[in-house]
Order: structure tokens, then C-alpha cells, then sequence
């Protein structure tokens, strides 16, 4: 039987599946069907210091070839959040992964060490939001004060990833917060976007742009991952985006990712888009003659 | 057969084949009209896929917002909704829209009620939760299911689809003010005719309490219940995780609006929580 096991930045995950952020992630009850679906490790909704209510629907809307969102980072604050994150750890096994956000570095870091305080296993920063003005992209854009939150929260002893755009100089951005201590990337949040429906002659979302995501944007993210892992072959990175089964999950990791995150794809397949990966994993890697993940990670970069 | 196969819980969650339109379909408004006090029937021409009787769809209407709604019926093309004046959205369909508007709407979503193959069927509804219950009368019916619906409302002046439903099944009314019918709650209804009456199943829409009530009236009778329930939704299918119930995780928008008595007699939330849209809990007003 093949290994499905992976490390990533010291967390043991039991197989390389992560729940990206902001899908299905502000429950315990949730986060324990992502567990019994089958994932490797949970991440939180982006998670802010202040309760935030977001925007007025609509706020989602199916696409042809992907989905576009402005929930615009609602989320209860990191303070009523705190019972939820350890409930979460209470019926739990795999790694929890809290997404903070935040205005600035020092939202960042009082948002994270909060958090972990309360049970995160790593945390994650959210600085690539595309659809809310002042949080998010940016704050991507100020690589040196985004590095200056990943050195303190670095401090709290958990592993530290930074989630990255296509918005910004991600090579730039990821290269400040290696040197201020980072663990990792993941890669890559939503790609800003919007629609307009042509018998409403009017944008979709109440927010008018929001963020792309699904199968559509896949090959933006594995490029990502793909150049990142050029780039700083020694970090480990989180591939995200439009992964909607085995053969995505398989790209991402040839591209870099030690783990890959599964999102809005959800809504076509439901969790068990979790089962239907691994067991894909499983038997192209028996068929193909692969021991385990690690193997694979970054393959496609050697001849 | 019981109730349990299409809505047992989590783990029947749908997986493949899972049909996702894009956008939103448009619709013109072919009727609209005060049913009862506070309540707009909403008639839409729109294509759809066939809904089953339970599920919903989101309304929007372009500039001012989008609500989740029950279908009421869906027949030669044409969606009913019954909607109940609440705030901003609800409030402009109320003062604005009239026919030959065009409203827009996604779906259907979400898993409906199932409906028995023969015997005798309880509906029990509340105010705009008779909307739901009428479309499975229907279908009911089509089966040759015989029905009994008892529909609470505030006032006579409040009660909606009493024509309708009395074409479908026997109509029993429960009145607050005792305008209509019997004076006092709907689940005092429900619970004489389910101590003198045999029923095979039991369906519930309405305010949290009274479907609390049935399902416990049900569960005492060994009667098996489903029950369409409401929370703040956002993407309705399944990922934003806005609509969740606890401690199950259940996403009303996916696994339910319709949950089998045996699944909400595990739900903590029932009848005491509501999600806000920032993810809190609040008590249930
Ligand atoms: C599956 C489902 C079916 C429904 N069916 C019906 C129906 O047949 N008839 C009917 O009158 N109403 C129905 N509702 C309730 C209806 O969606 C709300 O009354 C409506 O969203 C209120 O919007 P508003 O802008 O007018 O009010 P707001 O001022 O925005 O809100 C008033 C209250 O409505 C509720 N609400 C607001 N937004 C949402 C949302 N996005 N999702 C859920 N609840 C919300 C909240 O309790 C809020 O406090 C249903 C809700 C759900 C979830
Ligand atoms: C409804 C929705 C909400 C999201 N919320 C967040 C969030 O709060 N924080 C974040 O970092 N990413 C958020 N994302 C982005 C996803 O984590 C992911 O990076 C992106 O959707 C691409 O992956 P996918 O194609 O698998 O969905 C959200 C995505 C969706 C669809």
C-alpha cells in the first residue's frame, strides 16, 4: 500500500488534503465532517480581531466554469471564535489551521496569538483577499509589514504559512517572509473578478467584485505553486485552487505542494470529493509505482 | 419505507452528479398579489429544473439583494412563492414588484421533503411555512396519499393557501387570536388529531418552537417526522458554511432545508439558536 502521509512545516498530516479557508470553516461540527470525509488538516475561515457581518447576498454565484464570492471575510471575531477553536480541538485529530486576517501587522499577530492560545495547531495570513478594501491583497502589497507579523507570530512556536495572490509580487512577498521565518506558502487565494448578468444589465455580486475560483483558475494556481517551488525549493507550500479531484490534487503536487487545499469545488461534489481524491492518489500511485506523496512533490521540476 | 433514506444526515451527503446551473435564471413576474396580511404571492415564469417539493431558491432582485425562498408550487412553468414582509428585500418586493417586472432566481437547491408512497400524511405549518407544505400536498395527492394539514396563523386576516390546500387535503386552522379556527397553537391542533387519528408520517414548516413541539408529538407516537427548517444562507450550495447547525454540522442549505425527526432530535440549535450573518449564535427570536 502506497503512503498517503505527509509532512508539512513539522504538522503530521495523514494524507496530503487540507480545507482551504473560508469554505465550511467557522463550525466544529463542520470541521469534524471534513475530518470524517477524510481531509488531512482543517483550516479556519479567515478569522478578524472585530466580528465582521460581510456583504449583503448576493455574495456567491455559479459560473460556467468556476464560482465567484464577496462574502467579505465574515467571520464572529477571534474572541467568540476562541469557544469554537476549542471545541474544534476537542473532537478533533487532524492539524487545525486558523486563517487570521487583519488591517495590519498588529491585527495579524494579536489575531494569531489569540488563536493559538486557543488551540491552532499553525496559522495561516491571510493577505490575499481580493474583494476587502484594506485587509487582505492590500496588505500583500506591504511585503515588509506582512514579514513583521510572520517574525512575531512566528515567536507563538507553530508553523507559520503565508496565503499568497496572483495580486501581488508573490515571489517578492514570499521571499520577505521566508527571511522573517515563514514555514511555508499556500497558493493561491481567489482571483479577482466579476460578472454581470446580461438580462439584469448589472454586476451579480452586491459587492460588485469578488473572487474567481473553481476549475477555471487551476492552471493560475499551479503555475504559482510551480514557480514558488523554483523559487524556494525548501519551503513547503499548500496548492489551492480549483481542485476537483485526484488528477488536479496529482498536478499540484508535481508542481511543488507538499499538501493541497480543496475548496469551492464542494459545491459540485460535496465532501466526498475528499474520498474520490485519496483513493485516486492511491491507485495511481500503486499503478504508477510511487512508495509515497513525497516522492512526487516537485517531480515535474527534475528531468 | 419510512422517511429516513433521503434525509437521514450526514453521511448521505450528495456527491456526484450534483447539477449546478450557471447564474441566475430570469423570470417574469406573471402574478402579483396580497394573499393575506403581510404576505405577497409572488408568481414567476422562470425554467428550472423540476424541483421537489421541500427545496428552495434564491431570489434576487438586481440592485437590492437576493433571499432564500420556499417553493410553493412549480407547474406549466410557473414558480409560486409566498413572502412574508421581513426587511429590506422582502419589503421591496412588497411595495415594487408588480407583474411584467423581471425577478431572477437560482436553483433549486437543497434536499426536499420525502414523500410517503401510500397511507395518511400530517402536514403542520406556520404563517409562510404552509408555502413549502402546499407543493408537497400536491404531490402527495398525485400519489394518492390522503392528507390531513393543520395551519396555524396570527389571525384570519394572516392565513394563506386555505383554498389551495383544501382542494389537496383536510384543512384543519389554528388562529392565535382565535379569528379562525381553533384558538391557540397549531401544535395543540396536531396533537388531538394525532391522539385520535393514525397517520404514517408527519411534516412540519413553520416557527422553530411549534416544529420542536411536533417533533416531539411525533417521536411519542412513533410517527416518523421531517421538518424544513430556515437559517442566514449565502452561497446555498453547500461551501460557505454560513447556514450550519450544531453539533452535527449540518448545512441547512445542502443536507437539509428538510432533516428527518431522528437527525433534529440531535440538533442543539433547534428552536434556541440562530447563526448570524457575522457566524454568531444568537437565541432564537
Ligand atoms: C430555505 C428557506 C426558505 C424560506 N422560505 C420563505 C418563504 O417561503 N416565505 C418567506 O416569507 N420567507 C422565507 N424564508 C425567509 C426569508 O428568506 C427571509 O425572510 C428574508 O431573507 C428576509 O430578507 P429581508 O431583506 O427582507 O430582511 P432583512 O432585514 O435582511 O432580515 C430580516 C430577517 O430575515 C432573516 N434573513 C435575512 N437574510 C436571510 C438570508 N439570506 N437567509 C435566511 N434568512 C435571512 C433573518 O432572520 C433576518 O433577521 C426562507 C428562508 C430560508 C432559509
Ligand atoms: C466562499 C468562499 C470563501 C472564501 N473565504 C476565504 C477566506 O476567508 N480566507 C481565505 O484565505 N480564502 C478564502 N477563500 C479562498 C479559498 O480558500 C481558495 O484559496 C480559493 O477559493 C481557490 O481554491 P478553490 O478553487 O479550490 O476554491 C474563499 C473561497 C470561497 C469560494
Amino acid at each position: 500500500m502506497p503512503r498517503l502521509e505527509v509532512e508539512l512545516a513539522g504538522l503530521r498530516l495523514r494524507n496530503p488534503t487540507v480545507l482551504a479557508s473560508g469554505v465550511l470553516g467557522l463550525s466544529a461540527g463542520l470541521a469534524k465532517r471534513v475530518e470524517e470525509a477524510g481531509a488531512g488538516a482543517f483550516t479556519t475561515k479567515t478569522v478578524t480581531r472585530e466580528p465582521r457581518r460581510g456583504y449583503p447576498n448576493p455574495t456567491f454565484v455559479v459560473l460556467e466554469h468556476g464560482y465567484l464570492n464577496a462574502v467579505g471575510l465574515a467571520n464572529p471575531g477571534i474572541d467568540y471564535f476562541c469557544r469554537e477553536l476549542r471545541e474544534m480541538r476537542q473532537r478533533l485529530s487532524i492539524p487545525i489551521i486558523l486563517s487570521a486576517g487583519g488591517g495590519s501587522a498588529e491585527e495579524l499577530v494579536e489575531v494569531a496569538k489569540r488563536g493559538v492560545e486557543c488551540g491552532a495547531q499553525a496559522v495561516e495570513l491571510n493577505v490575499s483577499c481580493p474583494h476587502v478594501s484594506g485587509m487582505g491583497v492590500e496588505l500583500g502589497h506591504r511585503a515588509e509589514e506582512v514579514a513583521s507579523a510572520v517574525g512575531e507570530i512566528k515567536r507563538l512556536g507553530v508553523p507559520v504559512f503565508v496565503k499568497l495572490s496572483v495580486h501581488h509580487d508573490y515571489i517578492r512577498l514570499a521571499e520577505a517572509c521566508l527571511d522573517a521565518g515563514a514555514s511555508g506558502f499556500t497558493a493561491i487565494n481567489t482571483v479577482r473578478g466579476m460578472a454581470i448578468d446580461i438580462y439584469a444589465r448589472k454586476p451579480v455580486l452586491s459587492n460588485v467584485y469578488g473572487g474567481y475560483s473553481g476549475r477555471a483558475i487551476k492552471p493560475i494556481a499551479v503555475r504559482v505553486v510551480y514557480e514558488l517551488y523554483e523559487a524556494f525549493p525548501d519551503a513547503p507550500i499548500i496548492g489551492v485552487g480549483g481542485v476537483d479531484g485526484w488528477e488536479a490534487a496529482l498536478e499540484f503536487i508535481l508542481a511543488g505542494a507538499s499538501a493541497v487545499g480543496v475548496g469551492s469545488e464542494i459545491a459540485r461534489k460535496d465532501l466526498g470529493l475528499f474520498k474520490e481524491i485519496l483513493e485516486g492518489l492511491e491507485e495511481y500511485m500503486e499503478r504508477e509505482g510511487f512508495n509515497s506523496i513525497e516522492e512526487l512533490v516537485g517531480l515535474a521540476h527534475r528531468s | 419505507m419510512g422517511l429516513e433514506p433521503k434525509s437521514a444526515g450526514p453521511r448521505s451527503a450528495q456527491s456526484a452528479g450534483f447539477r449546478l446551473r450557471a447564474g441566475h435564471a430570469r423570470g417574469a413576474v406573471v402574478g402579483a398579489r396580497v394573499a393575506a396580511k403581510q404576505v405577497l404571492e409572488l408568481k414567476l415564469e422562470v425554467d428550472l429544473d423540476e424541483p421537489e417539493p421541500g427545496q428552495f431558491v434564491m431570489l434576487w432582485v438586481p440592485g437590492v439583494g437576493e433571499v432564500p425562498m420556499s417553493i410553493a408550487d412549480y407547474d406549466g412553468g410557473v414558480l409560486t412563492m409566498y413572502i412574508t414582509r421581513r426587511g429590506r428585500v422582502t419589503g421591496y418586493l412588497h411595495d415594487h414588484v408588480r407583474e411584467g417586472v423581471r425577478l431572477f432566481v437560482r436553483g433549486p437547491y437543497g434536499r426536499g421533503f420525502s414523500a410517503i408512497e401510500r397511507g395518511r400524511a400530517l402536514l403542520v405549518g406556520g404563517g409562510t411555512g404552509a408555502a413549502p407544505l402546499h407543493f408537497l400536498a400536491k404531490r402527495l395527492r398525485e400519489r394518492g396519499v390522503d392528507c390531513v394539514a393543520a395551519l396555524g396563523f396570527r389571525s384570519a386576516e394572516h392565513a394563506i393557501l386555505l383554498g389551495e390546500m383544501a382542494r389537496l387535503c383536510r384543512v384543519e386552522v389554528a388562529t392565535d387570536d382565535g379569528s379562525m379556527g381553533f384558538g391557540g397553537p397549531v401544535h395543540e391542533v396536531a396533537a388531538k388529531l394525532l391522539s385520535e387519528e393514525r397517520f404514517d408520517a408527519v411534516y412540519a414548516c413553520g416557527p422553530e418552537p411549534m416544529i420542536a413541539a411536533v417533533l416531539e408529538l411525533a417521536r411519542s407516537k412513533g410517527v416518523p417526522f421531517e421538518a424544513s427548517l430556515e437559517r442566514y444562507m449565502r452561497c446555498a450550495v453547500g461551501v460557505c458554511g454560513s447556514c450550519v447547525l450544531e453539533p452535527l454540522g449540518l448545512r441547512v442549505c445542502r443536507d437539509g432545508p428538510v432533516f428527518s425527526g431522528e437527525v433534529l432530535s440531535r440538533v442543539e440549535d433547534l428552536g434556541r439558536w440562530w447563526r448570524d450573518a457575522d457566524g454568531r449564535l444568537v437565541p432564537l427570536r
